[in-house]
């Protein structure tokens, strides 16, 4: 193979591969806030989900997105990937009925972003892989069922992965992490 | 949707060789292999020019995380300058512009074949390592459901009787390569065949490691700050090989793992396994500015 100029990556492979490699980081440090290259939810749908993906989102706008990058648009209980607001026990209600794959296939387990503002709220002390001791965050926007939720579906290796973001800054919260609300 | 909207400009090849669907499904699994560190992951392990089994499991996450301003360092049983490893890194190069190195602290992504660099690695970097075989269990339960089924059930006796049979059979603990570990206090992983002498590095380390098996089709991680405990008894404590005392008949240096090159009057002498270490020394010893990272072993023994 000769190539006659160095590659060069396009405008959404550089974004795909930013906020997978923020995704990535997140996941592998709990508690650490990572920035992404742009605000919102769609450049992690672009970065993650396409035509092999059942995507469940409450956000009517960006629906029509998940659904153009080729994810079927199912409910929560069928989805592998979903785009939640977790503000109201309503969104909680849903987190609650994802997939938390199974001690066979822990692989089935949820993927889940989620809105939320950081700094203020709730704090929360994480301990587990890619914490060296312990991270204490702070979180707001989060209807405070939600641990308890998050807790009751988490039976390591089962369980569901979340991400929060604010703005273009995310935590990532992996199941493997124990979360204890202060 | 119409068909203009899922049309993209035509281009020679995609960025990093592997199209965006196969990235996308790469990334899926990376963060679930990290979610569940050593749980190995399935993938759809996508063709490579290469063949199965010289290092695409590696290669393909490689190509995923790259950038254009990644700076790749790629070494073949600690060699950068092996045909494969040479080959790999020019590839990697070639499809992604990024930088090719050979010096541990300047890269951020380490692809390897069966070593980890003996200089410690950073909170900002990868180790990729290429495994052939990632099933700790395939030795003791040649069926794949019913290791899956072990692995969900934690059921990892008959890796602790092969020890057992082992150390009853010739006193000690012969498992030389690709120690079985256990991961996060859950799943038991095979670390790819790195020496016993690697093992401890993985162990609550600062940076990331991905394990991948293309012809398997299997990708697993060590995310940092994770535990990974050889499997030994209490009393027959984890040992790794007896190179302390080894000295570099090339570069000098004492106190890392060793290669044994056999000599034509049946002696041998032994050299740095980590080859870019040895050049470092090298350099040192002439007068050069070669700087050298701490390192994980010192005078040949392991410091955590």
């Amino acid at each position: 193979m000769t190539l006659h100029a160095t590659p060069v990556p396009d405008a959404a492979e550089t974004r795909a591969n930013a906020t997978f490699e923020a995704l990535m980081w997140a996941l592998s440090r709990p508690g650490t806030v990572q920035p992404l290259p742009e605000p919102g939810h769609g450049a992690i749908a672009e970065a993650l989900v396409d035509r092999e993906c059942r995507a469940f989102t409450d956000d009517p706008a960006l629906a029509p997105r998940l659904a153009a990058f080729g994810a079927a648009l199912v409910s929560p209980v069928h989805a592998d990937h979903a785009f939640v607001s977790l503000a109201r026990p309503a969104g909680v209600a849903s987190f609650a009925q994802l997939p938390a794959g199974s001690a066979l296939y822990p692989d089935e387990g949820a993927t889940v972003v989620a809105e939320a503002r950081f700094g203020t709220g709730q704090r929360l002390r994480l301990t587990g892989p890619g914490i060296e001791t312990t991270a204490e965050i702070t979180v707001d926007g989060i209807d405070p069922g939600l641990w308890a939720a998050r807790a009751a579906r988490c039976r390591y290796p089962e369980g569901i992965d979340l991400f929060l973001t604010c703005g273009a800054a995310v935590i990532g919260l992996p199941r493997s992490t124990r979360i204890e609300v202060l | 949707m119409s068909l203009a909207t899922l049309t993209k400009p035509w281009a020679a090849f995609s960025y990093g060789f592997l199209d965006a669907s196969a990235k996308r499904e790469l990334r899926r699994k990376m963060l679930k292999a990290i979610a569940v560190p050593g749980c190995q992951m399935p993938y759809a392990s996508r063709e490579v020019p290469m063949a199965r089994g010289w290092g695409t499991g590696g290669l393909q996450v490689t190509l995923t995380l790259l950038k254009p301003t990644s700076r790749v360092k790629v070494i073949d049983q600690g060699a950068d300058d092996s045909v494969n490893a040479a080959s790999i890194r020019k590839f990697l190069h070639r499809v992604s512009g990024a930088t090719e190195t050979w010096d541990t602290l300047d890269a951020t992504i380490i692809q390897s074949r069966h070593r980890v660099p003996e200089e410690r690695l950073r909170d900002d970097q990868i180790l990729v390592l290429q495994v052939p075989n990632p099933e700790p269990l395939r030795p003791v339960e040649p069926n794949m459901s019913t290791a899956r089924q072990m692995h969900a059930d934690a059921d990892y006796g008959r890796l602790w009787l092969v020890l057992y049979e082992q150390i009853v059979r010739s006193g000690r603990v012969m498992q030389g390569a690709a120690y079985p570990s256990l991961v996060n206090g859950r799943h038991v992983m095979t670390p790819s065949p790195i020496p016993r002498w690697d093992v401890p590095k993985l162990n609550m380390a600062r940076h990331l490691t991905f394990l991948s098996a293309g012809r398997e089709k299997r990708l697993y991680a060590v995310p940092p700050f994770t535990r990974v405990e050889p499997l030994a008894f209490s009393d027959v404590p984890y040992k790794v090989e007896d190179h302390g005392n080894l000295t570099c008949s090339r570069s000098g240096v004492t106190g890392f793992f060793m290669n044994e090159i056999p000599q034509e009057d049946g002696s041998a002498v032994h050299e740095l396994s980590d080859s870019h270490l040895g050049i470092k020394a090298i350099r040192r010893a002439e007068g050069e500015a070669a700087p050298i990272g701490a390192t994980w072993y010192q005078n040949g023994e392991f410091r955590a």
